[in-house]
């Protein structure tokens, strides 16, 4: 039978918050695809293989596959061969959220959040780590100088919006 | 009034004046001032009244250690207890209580305590109210707290809001007077990332209270050019009203910055009070030192002052403490005072120093009278000092007074060097405890036990250097800026204890301890430190005794006639100085306490009228009430029945997924499960436990094979973090020889179980693929295509209901519209939403175990499971403690269902299970009752229970006992499987 499938993204609803210093961003629900490889060191055969996509380190062996369009299985499943046997594909393209973040204070909203050091030699752009943001895991990249982003599981998207959105008040 | 606002001079801008009020008093002050000094400025030295006797006492301090001046400020949910009217800013508005007395500050009846004093000797209440044991709980110790302790929490809710935030550094320096200053000037200009701390308003330290000159400027004026400059760097966090209350693992420091306690009314949006977590790659205590008190008759009366004190009020605020003064003390540092006491016209009677050689030659050249080789024995007045009497080679002498300075020496303030379990070292040449330096951590200036501006600023300078080196950063220390006019005191020879005393002699001020209580602790066996201070309570009131740790150490010394280094000292530990529960919880409270988990089906459940419950951080839909229905049971009944009749939709999103990759996954599964999966065909699901190294059950749940190297696996929602941590264990420490590699896709999929005999129907309209019982039997797991191709999704033949049954999952995205979609096909046909309640009776009546009966102490066979574990596979986690002689012995506990004979009658879950006639206490228990129900399947209530020997006592008569009801059920033992114990319904 036919139907019409609609699909809601979660944060879907939400808005973009401009405040003064900062930006506060529901990203389209396009693709998270994680990759998992059998060895850490797998990085450059991957890069091989896609190219300059946006990939991101999540672990040791995985790395999160990260862009805007939704893909269809016939993308999927060529990926999936482009990328064997170096690392397998499991799609968190609905699992996963991204919440963007920019503006001269997204620095300091995310401090109230993470532990980690934000301070550009340390964490400079390209990079991104796992961490808390207050008590919700996310994965934080950055993205520029004063932009970043956030991967949370589809589940707290709602929550971690409105923690961002009370760190962010300050900011107004 | 004795003291009093000078005309001229001070840091206070006098073209700002400030209202305020004490005790509903109005008062004036202006911008700059302290409550303290403002109120001093009034001429109200009385301000507040002491813990146990309830004696009138004055502030003592002018900093962080107060224990005297602890108001009340603010009102409704802003009201504030035990603010140290040192540190609290006054601003305009500013309403202050003072504590602990009624009916006023002035007339305190409990002063009456005073008059009982000879009783409320240490370890009083202990010898006093032991007997009868219950009256302690129930009538002495709340009368007692009533009529001790201090201020009182406001009941109203806090309108303001509180945050944490995280910092990074190379150098954190604490402390913001000449050493710190200069630390942080070397490493800033170095271009290392620095921050810089101080619990003062504004930087500077003891700079803000010194008359000397550095560089050719008063030291306040430099202290603002150097804090001008930091602010200028951009490599320098500069954090005024900020203390450093505790140093943890890695080099973390806790910090609370007070945002907005200074003003009227909080700015919305921002936090009053700001919790930070420093992470410092090196760090630099400057946080200087504290002057001690001395220990004499009367020396807590208001017009007693510390030195340093009275020099900050004088020089910082202008207020003079008092209008004529004496100043008695062990070293150098009571004579600046003294100078800048003349030099502000405040009259000053006599100079008293213990020693017998007094003061360097050519250090003071004022009026005042000097009295080498003597002590104040006892200060005399009530609520104002009028007279001291001096002891000086066996004559005493009184002079008629309204103010004394004390100065002891000095405590370097180490606190923070001594948080994680260093323990300081005794200095007999700096009549001091000592921190030393620490990996990641150093000590300067007079938190060293230096004294003097330019050496102080020279170490803060160098140290900073030391520190910078060990982190690759190179800075250079410049050179020391000319002090003048500063009057370096070296350390002398502590002075413990004063003959002859009179009067009540104070150690700890705040909660009321006198020489004699720590006389009373050595004399009754309590002279070990830490017993002394638990028997007298001293240094444990909210102050943890900055200004009484060290005299009493140097006290119990004496007593014992050893060395302060042989009595050493109690623990340090954090907060070094009171937090409030506000900056501590943050955010994290109303809407932020704590994260919600949505569903992706929450919306659908919303729309058909779910009650939601929450599980761990999830809400579930527990049931959908229909018009008509007015109990849960009513819906719940419904429910059930029309999944047993026809069908039912219910969200299983929040079970936990993991997907399995790699060659070695069904090795890696095979080693992790009890039962075999290596067997298992693409294709197929099975389900699966998962022991513990001890061989008891830790989890259940359904395992597919999607390829030949890709399983999906799911868990209980409870376990899956676990789960999945156990997992990675696994694989990443047991056998990191397997390619394994593990994902969880929990939030990934929506899932949603098709329960009932028209499931098949129902999803086959929207199911490309045949799902008739031969194309897709049970136990059949495969990817399937929708909607004639519009959408992937995964469908899993499994049943927890008993019915024939499927699970389909669809990307998260579009789980809502895929679940409105079946809903709309169903209705016609009778389809319900149904809710975890209907899931839960729908599995008792089946048999199904969840953590109930999994609940840790249950190995496979005690479930029945027992032909499940495999006897073929060479190793799996549990595989030999399962096989120890108490996992196999015949009467363990086994899983029964039990109804009861009554089928009107009912019984609980954690009912006991006693044989029929046994008296009921608990060494008769056979067991327990893990689930229970109503099933309307059944017609009655019924459950599942862990009885001893259980599976061999089908049709015993027991009787049902719930202890803490008194309720008594007669009921029988039975299989626990109430329906279709064919598994025919499965197969259809």
């Amino acid at each position: 039978m036919s139907m019409t499938l609609r699909h809601h993204p979660v944060l879907g609803g939400k808005a973009a918050l401009r405040l003064k210093d900062v930006t506060l961003e529901a990203l389209p629900e396009g693709h998270v695809l994680q990759l998992l490889a059998a060895a850490p060191e797998a990085g450059p055969g991957l890069r091989e293989r896609i190219g300059d996509s946006d990939l991101r380190p999540l672990a040791p062996g995985q790395w999160l596959l990260i862009g805007n369009a939704p893909l269809t299985p016939e993308d999927l499943t060529g990926l999936e061969e482009r990328l064997k046997p170096v690392a397998d594909i499991v799609d968190q393209s609905h699992g996963r959220v991204r919440i963007a973040l920019s503006g001269p204070a997204a620095r300091a909203v995310l401090a109230k959040g993470t532990a980690v050091n934000l301070d550009a030699a340390a964490f400079p752009v390209g990079h991104a780590a796992q961490t808390l943001i207050g008590h919700i895991g996310a994965h934080l990249a950055r993205t520029g100088e004063d932009s970043f982003e956030l991967t949370v599981l589809r589940g707290f998207a709602e929550s971690l919006w409105d923690d961002l959105a009370q760190m962010a008040a300050e900011f107004a | 009034m004795t003291s009093y606002r000078l005309s001229q001079g001070g840091l206070i801008d006098r073209a700002r004046p400030l209202s305020f009020s004490f005790d509903g008093k109005p008062m004036s002050g202006f911008a700059g001032d302290s409550l303290a000094s403002a109120l001093l400025a009034n001429g109200q030295r009385l301000m507040g009244r002491s813990f146990k006797y309830h004696r009138p006492r004055g502030v003592l301090t002018a900093g962080a250690a107060e224990p005297n001046a602890l108001m009340t400020i603010g009102k409704g949910g802003r009201t504030e207890p035990n603010t140290r009217a040192t540190l609290q800013e006054l601003y305009d508005g500013l309403t202050a209580r003072s504590q602990n007395r009624w009916p006023s500050l002035d007339f305190d009846i409990g002063a009456l305590n005073g008059l009982l004093s000879p009783f409320l000797s240490a370890g009083f209440y202990y010898k006093t109210f032991m007997w009868p044991a219950a009256f302690w709980e129930k009538l002495y110790e709340p009368f007692i707290r009533k009529a001790a302790g201090l201020g009182e929490a406001a009941k109203e809710s806090d309108p303001d809001s509180f945050e944490k935030c995280w910092a990074h550094c190379d150098l954190l320096v604490i402390g913001a007077g000449a050493t710190g200053l200069a630390a942080a000037l070397t490493a800033g200009r170095a271009g290392a990332r620095v921050i810089l701390v101080d619990e003062q308003a504004e930087l500077g330290g003891s700079l803000l209270s010194e008359t000397a000159t550095i560089g050719g400027v008063p030291a306040a004026q430099f202290a603002r050019e150097a804090t001008a400059e930091l602010e200028a760097l951009p490599n320098v966090r500069t954090l005024a009203r900020t203390t450093a209350f505790g140093r943890y693992d890695g080099n973390v420091f806790g910090a609370v910055e007070r945002v907005q306690k200074h003003v009227a009314t909080p700015q919305v949006g921002r936090p009053v009070e700001r919790l930070w977590r420093i992470v410092a790659g090196r760090a630099l205590l400057a946080t200087g030192a504290e002057e001690r008190p001395l220990v004499f008759g009367g020396n807590d009366i208001p017009g007693v002052m510390m030195a340093g004190a009275a020099r900050s009020y004088l020089n910082r605020t202008a207020v003079a403490p008092a209008r004529q003064m004496a100043i008695f003390t062990t070293n150098d540092s009571g004579y600046a005072l003294a100078r800048d006491l003349e030099a502000c016209g405040v009259a000053l009677t006599a100079i008293i120093d213990s020693r017998p050689e007094g003061a360097a030659p050519g250090l003071y050249k004022g009026q005042a009278r000097i009295l080498t080789d003597a002590l104040v024995r006892d200060a005399h007045g009530g609520k104002s000092l009028s007279a001291i009497t001096i002891a000086r080679q066996g004559r005493t002498e009184t002079l008629r007074l309204d103010g004394l300075a004390v100065s002891g020496g000095f405590s370097p303030v180490i606190h923070l060097a001594c948080h994680r379990g260093d323990k300081p070292v005794w200095s007999d040449a700096q009549g001091a405890f000592l921190a030393e330096d620490r990996k990641g951590l150093a000590l300067a200036g007079a938190a060293a036990g230096l004294s003097g501006l330019a050496a102080c600023y020279e170490a803060g300078a160098r140290k900073a250097v030391a520190l910078l080196d060990q982190l690759g950063i190179a800075a250079t220390a410049g050179s020391v800026p000319t002090v003048e006019g500063d009057i370096v005191a070296p350390a002398t020879k502590p002075l413990w204890s004063i003959p002859g005393i009179r009067g009540k002699a104070f150690i700890d001020f705040q909660n009321d301890v006198h020489r004699a209580d720590l006389a009373l602790a050595v004399r009754e066996g309590y002279a070990h430190v830490e017993l002394a201070k638990r028997y007298t309570t001293n240094g444990m009131a909210t102050d943890q005794g900055k200004l009484s740790n060290v005299n009493a150490i140097g006290l119990l010394a004496e007593a014992r006639g050893v060395s302060p280094a042989e009595v050493g000292t109690t623990t340090f530990r954090p907060f070094y100085t009171p937090v409030s529960f506000g900056a501590l919880a943050g955010s994290s409270h109303g809407k932020h306490f704590q994260p919600v988990r949505q569903s992706p089906l929450h919306g659908w459940a919303k729309k058909n009228g779910a009650r939601f419950v929450e599980t761990g951080l999830w809400y579930r839909s527990a049931w959908f009430p229909r018009t008509g229905e007015t109990t849960w049971r009513e819906s719940v009944d419904r429910e059930v029945r029309t999944v047993r009749e026809a069908a039912g939709l219910c969200d299983v999103s929040m079970l936990g997924k993991i997907e399995i990759t790699g060659k070695d996954a069904a090795l890696f599964l095979d080693r992790v499960y009890c039962n075999g999966f290596a067997n298992l065909p693409v294709g197929k699901a099975r389900y699966g436990l998962m022991l513990r190294e001890d061989g008891f059950i830790y989890d259940d749940g359904t395992t597919s094979r999607l390829a030949e190297d890709r399983f999906f696996m799911t868990t209980t929602t409870a376990y899956a973090a676990g789960v999945l941590n156990h997992l990675e264990f696994c694989a990443q420490a047991l056998w990191p020889e397997l390619d394994v590699r593990l994902a969880s896709v929990t939030d990934q999929w929506a899932q949603m179980a098709i329960a009932g005999p028209l499931a098949r129907t129902i999803l086959q309209e929207i199911v490309d693929e045949d799902i008739s019982n031969e194309a897709f039997p049970f136990l059949g797991a495969r990817a399937v295509s929708l909607f004639n191709g519009a959408l992937k999704g995964r469908l899993f033949r499994i049943s927890f209901s008993g019915e024939l049954a499927y699970e389909l999952a669809v990307p998260a995205g579009y789980g809502e519209s895929v679940a409105d979609a079946l809903m709309e096909i169903g209705k016609p046909k009778g389809l319900c939403a149904y809710g975890v309640e209907a899931l839960s009776v729908l599995r008792i009546e089946k048999g199904h175990v969840t953590h109930n009966e999994i609940n840790g102490t249950v190995v496979p066979a005690d479930l029945g499971f027992g032909r499940m574990v495999s006897a073929k596979k060479a190793d799996f986690i549990g595989k030999h403690m399962l096989a120890r002689e108490g996992l196999t012995a015949g009467n363990r506990h086994q899983l029964v269902g039990v109804v009861p004979l009554d089928p009107a009658a009912s019984f609980r879950t954690g009912a006991h299970i006693l044989a029929k006639g046994a008296a009921a206490t608990l060494e008769n228990s056979l067991g327990h009752v893990s689930s229970s129900c109503y099933s309307p399947h059944v017609g009655s209530t019924i459950g599942l229970a862990l009885v001893r020997a259980g599976s061999s006592r089908h049709g015993e008569e027991v009787m049902i006992w719930n202890g803490l009801r008194g309720e008594y059920t007669p009921g029988r033992l039975c299989d626990p499987v109430f329906i279709d114990p064919e598994n025919a319904k499965l197969k259809i």
